[in-house]
């Protein structure tokens, strides 16, 4: 039987996070005002050692014992062999993945939940609060509050509150208090319910009650936390690549590509940072963030070239008539959208130190059956945009005939997010297309359709 | 004759941001003030013509806002949040 998973021995487990921040410069963030952000500006909100991480330049920072015990129930997390891909792709590359899906919460999130309740609990913090989408990271910082004896509440944006029960219970089952925002619990809350009591919600509500909750709570001893962007939070993931350099060590293996999506981009940062570090010491190496593909239509990102490809942009196709197939004109994007990004993964590709990909839903999906189905666990939907660029690297692989390298992070498994799967498998994810007499008609129908209220810059 | 505009707001995919389903309605009205979400393009235009769709539903202004829209820098809107928080506790 073949060996399939390199396993770091438990006392290797890294024992200090690496700070890019000591190897790129970026400009500081800013304030509303203009001015730079102070750390008291953030005291609210986190706990001061956790701003010193969020603006240090030291390289190494050590990761706390007790931190790495917690860490140990899930790490070092295996470095596994895709084989079975490379067998069902007929492709020459060597593909091994970082799986993060070991997690209590089934996901990378409590790679940084856990220190950030750590360092809470040393400051004196009784409470933390947060805000969560379907529930990921609620569900992360729920555990890791429970193992340093913690309150958590979430604020759950209400669509996803009613779609999730099973979050809700996890959260509920790890001592967190799960609540639907907008909420009654914060004068934010019942601003936005007695404009609308009906209100779907949204992630700037909740986010907006969950800082409200913890700047107004008078003992001083709540804070609030959040789940990727900030550089304290790319800092605790790079445990996921440092053990990933170790275990390529073992089987004298380095890696030609570094794959990870990027939604916020704590995922691919974890993964990719350490073999960054690399890079800047003179190694060769591709290293490849993954998003959805933009919209075509719209210029407000640079678009560029996959590498070898001569294809042009063009116009969209004219739409068809009603239930036609619509079909999208082939487009190839690059650059990061900047769309709420981590600033230092934006800071890397503005360097030309990592290099943006992007892949369609379509081939998301279908590189996350493929995956189910030759190497068997179910990836989470963001992990997906990764399998489907190592599926076109592995492929160009094979039409080249290089035994290439490639490391990829496995994010999380999709056990809970099977709904996407369940539309894609049934069709459901048909395109949808309107003829132009048709959406003249609709405009008089849409004269009542709320139309938006110009935002309010913060700039 | 069937609203073409319902079957559109019915349509329905999993929202990057959230991390569960929306249907494209939700995301009309995604942020605070019925505003639309800035990754409404992004995420449509692979299912219909998202950006004619808008352009005929959205006044001029409104269209050309929404499609330069980006977010603003995290640590940003934290600070603006906590500001905003602050004030509101304080009344």
């Amino acid at each position: 039987m073949a060996v399939k998973s390199v396993i770091l021995p438990a006392n290797e487990i890294p024992r200090q996070w690496y700070n890019i921040l000591a190897d790129i410069k970026m400009n500081p963030p800013l304030g509303p005002d203009g001015n730079p952000v102070k750390p008291e500006d953030l005291a609210p909100v986190f706990p001061m050692n956790i701003i010193e991480q969020e603006v240090s330049s030291q390289r190494w920072i050590d990761i706390p014992e007790p931190v790495l015990d917690v860490l140990a129930i899930w790490r070092p997390a295996p470095l596994t062999r895709a084989d079975r891909l490379e067998k069902a792709l007929g492709t020459p590359a060597r593909i091994y993945f970082k799986y993060e899906g070991a997690s209590p919460p089934g996901s990378h999130k409590p790679n940084t939940a856990v220190p950030q309740a750590y360092y809470n609990k040393v400051f004196g913090i009784e409470n933390m609060t947060t805000e969560t989408g379907a529930g990921q990271w609620g569900s992360a910082l729920s555990f890791a509050c429970a193992l340093f004896g913690l309150t958590c509440k979430v604020f759950m944006v209400r669509i996803s509150f009613d779609q999730k029960p099973y979050r809700k219970a996890m959260m509920e089952t790890w001592g967190g208090k799960c609540i639907a925002s907008p909420s009654t619990d914060t004068q934010a809350g019942r601003d936005a319910l007695s404009r609308d009591p009906d209100t779907p919600g949204s992630l700037g509500i909740a986010i907006s009650e969950a800082i409200e909750a913890a700047v107004s709570d008078p003992s001083g001893k709540t804070r609030y936390s959040l789940g990727s962007v900030l550089n304290h939070v790319m800092l605790h993931q790079t445990i996921i690549g440092l053990e990933a350099q170790k275990q390529m060590a073992m089987i004298n293996e380095y890696p030609d590509i570094i794959i990870g999506c990027a939604g916020g981009g704590s995922n691919f940062a974890g993964l990719a940072f350490p073999f960054v570090q690399d890079k800047i010491n003179g190694r060769q190496i591709e290293i490849y963030p993954v998003e959805p593909k933009a919209c075509p239509t719209l210029t407000r990102a640079p678009f560029g070239y996959d590498h070898g490809d001569t294809a042009r942009y063009t116009p969209l196709l004219p739409m068809h008539s009603l239930g036609h197939t619509f079909v999208p004109a082939p487009i190839h994007a690059g650059g990061l959208r900047y769309h709420g990004m981590a600033p230092a993964v934006s800071q890397l590709a503005h360097e030309g130190l990592i290099t943006p990909k992007a892949v369609s839903q379509t081939e998301a999906f279908k590189a996350g059956i493929l995956w189910a189905r030759t190497e068997g666990v179910i990836p989470a939907p963001e992990t997906t945009n990764a399998l489907a660029q190592v599926i076109k690297e592995a492929e160009l692989a094979k039409q080249e005939g290089k035994e290439k390298v490639i490391v990829f992070n496995f994010s999380g498994h999709g056990l809970l997010d099977l709904t996407g799967y369940e539309k894609y498998l049934a069709g459901g994810l048909s395109d949808f297309a309107l003829s132009d007499e048709e959406m003249d008609k609709s405009t008089a129908v849409m004269a009542n359709f709320p139309k938006p209220q110009d935002l309010k810059s913060t700039k | 004759m069937k609203s073409i505009c319902e079957d559109i707001s019915k349509l329905e995919r999993r929202c990057p941001r959230l991390g569960g389903p929306v249907t494209f309605s939700y995301c009309r009205i995604a942020v605070e003030n019925q505003n639309a979400c800035f990754k409404i393009f992004d995420c449509w235009w692979e299912r219909f013509d998202v950006v004619d769709y808008l352009q005929h539903q959205l006044s001029k202004e409104a269209f050309n806002h929404l499609r330069k829209m980006q977010p603003p820098d995290k640590t940003t809107t934290l600070v603006d949040l906590i500001r905003q928080a602050q004030q509101r506790t304080k009344s």
